[in-house]
C-alpha cells in the first residue's frame, strides 16, 4: 500500500525538497512529485494525482498555510494528509496550522525518524 | 500692552536723548545715545546670529548624512543585495554537490553490504554442507562445492574495492563543498556592516529631524509565515524543538 502512496512535495527550496524527496524513497515512498510554492502546488493537487501533501510554511507567492486552507475548503480535496514541515516555530503559528488543518508539523531542523514517526502516525498502522 | 509700544516706550527715550544731544551738539551725548541704541538691539542680533549658526551647521551635516544615505542606497545596496544572492546560489550549489555525492555514495555501501550479506549465506551454506562430508570423496565434494563461494568472492572483492573507494573519494568531496560556509561567512559580515553604517545614517538623520522613531514590528502577516526562529531576535513565545511541538499539539487534542 505504502509504495504506491504518491507524496507532493512544496517548498521554495530545491534543496530542501531533494532531501525530503530523498528520505522518503527511503522509507519507502518512491512516488515523490515537487512543487516550489502553494500557487503550482494547487493545480497539481486538483488533478486529484496525489495523496499525501508535505509543504513547507514561508514560501513566496502563496504561503503553505494558504495552500493547506485551499486544500481543506476545496470538496475533492479537503481530506487529504497534510504534513507541515517548516521552520515557522512560534507556539501561535502551529496553533493556528492546527485549525487549518494540518495533520501533523515537523519543525526545522528536522531529523529522519521524526519524518518517519509523524508519516507512520497520519497514515495509521500497516500503511 | 501689544509689543511694539513696548518698543516704542524703550526706544521714544533713547530718541529724545539722541535729539536733545544733536540739537545741543553734544558730542559725548551723542554717542552715548547711539552706543545705548546699538546695546538695546545687539541681545536679539546675537541670539538671530546664533540660530542661523546653527540651522546653517545642521544643514551641512544633515547634506552630509544625505549623501552618504545617497551613496549607500545607490551603490551600496544593489552591491549587498547581489552580494546575498551570490550567498543563496552557493549554499545552493553547495547543498546540491552534497546531495549528489550522498546519492551517488548510497546505492554503492548497498551494494556492498547486500553483496557481502549473500557472501555470508552462501559461507554459512557451504559450511552446513560439508561438515556432513567425509573421506576423500567428501573432500573432492567439498572443494567442488567451495567452487561458487570462492568465484563470487573473487567477483565481489575488487568491486568491494573500487565502490568502497569511490565513496571514500566522495566523502572527501563532500567535506570540500563545506568550504562555502567560510565565503559566505565573510560575505554576510561586510553586509552587516553595511546596514550598521545605514543604521547610523538613519538614526543620525532622525536625531536632526527630531522625528520620533518608531519601532515598526516587522512581519506582522502571519499567514505568510516569518521564517526561521532566530535566538535573541524572534518575540513570542517559540517551540525550541519537535519534542515542544509535539507536545503543543497533543493538548490541542492532535
Amino acid at each position: 500500500m505504502s509504495k504506491d502512496l504518491k507524496f507532493l512535495v512544496v517548498d521554495d527550496f530545491s534543496t530542501m525538497r531533494r532531501i525530503i524527496k530523498n528520505l522518503l524513497i527511503d522509507l519507502g515512498y518512491p512516488n515523490v512529485e515537487e512543487a516550489d510554492d502553494g500557487k503550482t502546488a494547487l493545480p497539481m493537487l486538483q488533478t486529484g494525482n496525489f495523496d499525501f501533501l508535505i509543504t513547507d510554511w514561508n514560501m513566496p507567492g502563496m504561503p503553505g498555510l494558504d495552500l493547506i486552507k485551499a486544500v481543506r475548503a476545496d470538496g475533492k480535496l479537503a481530506k487529504m494528509p497534510v504534513l507541515m514541515l517548516t521552520a515557522e516555530a512560534k507556539r501561535e503559528q502551529i496553533i493556528e496550522a492546527a485549525q487549518a488543518g494540518v495533520n501533523g508539523y515537523v519543525i526545522k531542523p528536522f531529523t529522519a525518524e521524526t519524518l518517519k514517526e509523524k508519516l507512520d502516525k497520519i497514515l495509521g498502522p500497516g500503511k | 500692552m501689544s509689543s511694539f509700544a513696548i518698543l516704542k516706550l524703550e526706544y521714544s527715550a533713547c530718541v529724545e536723548a539722541l535729539a536733545e544731544a544733536l540739537r545741543t551738539e553734544d558730542e559725548k551725548a551723542f554717542f552715548a545715545a547711539v552706543d545705548h541704541i546699538v546695546h538695546m538691539r545687539e541681545p536679539g542680533m546675537f541670539t538671530e546670529l546664533r540660530k542661523l549658526t546653527g540651522d546653517l551647521q545642521k544643514a551641512l551635516e544633515r547634506f552630509s548624512i544625505e549623501s552618504k544615505l545617497a551613496d549607500i542606497a545607490e551603490n551600496e545596496i544593489p552591491d549587498a543585495r547581489a552580494r546575498l544572492n551570490h550567498v543563496i546560489s552557493m549554499t545552493d550549489e553547495a547543498a546540491h554537490r552534497t546531495l549528489d555525492l550522498v546519492e551517488q555514495s548510497g546505492p554503492l555501501a548497498e551494494r556492498t553490504a547486500k553483496t557481502a550479506g549473500n557472501l555470508i549465506d552462501m559461507i554459512n551454506a557451504y559450511r552446513a554442507q560439508s561438515t556432513n562430508l567425509q573421506g576423500f570423496e567428501g573432500v573432492a565434494r567439498s572443494i567442488d562445492a567451495y567452487v561458487p563461494v570462492a568465484r563470487a568472492l573473487e567477483a565481489f572483492l575488487p568491486t568491494a574495492r573500487a565502490d568502497s573507494e569511490l565513496i571514500r573519494r566522495n566523502l572527501a568531496d563532500v567535506l570540500l563543498a563545506q568550504g562555502y560556509q567560510d565565503l559566505t561567512g565573510q560575505i554576510i559580515r561586510s553586509v552587516m556592516k553595511l546596514v550598521q553604517e545605514l543604521e547610523a545614517a538613519l538614526t543620525d538623520l532622525s536625531r536632526l529631524s527630531g522625528d520620533v522613531v518608531e519601532h515598526a514590528s516587522m512581519g506582522e502577516n502571519s499567514s505568510a509565515g516569518h521564517g526561521p526562529a532566530v535566538p535573541g531576535v524572534t518575540k513570542g513565545e517559540i517551540a525550541t524543538g519537535q519534542t515542544d511541538v509535539d507536545a503543543l499539539l497533543s493538548g490541542l487534542g492532535m
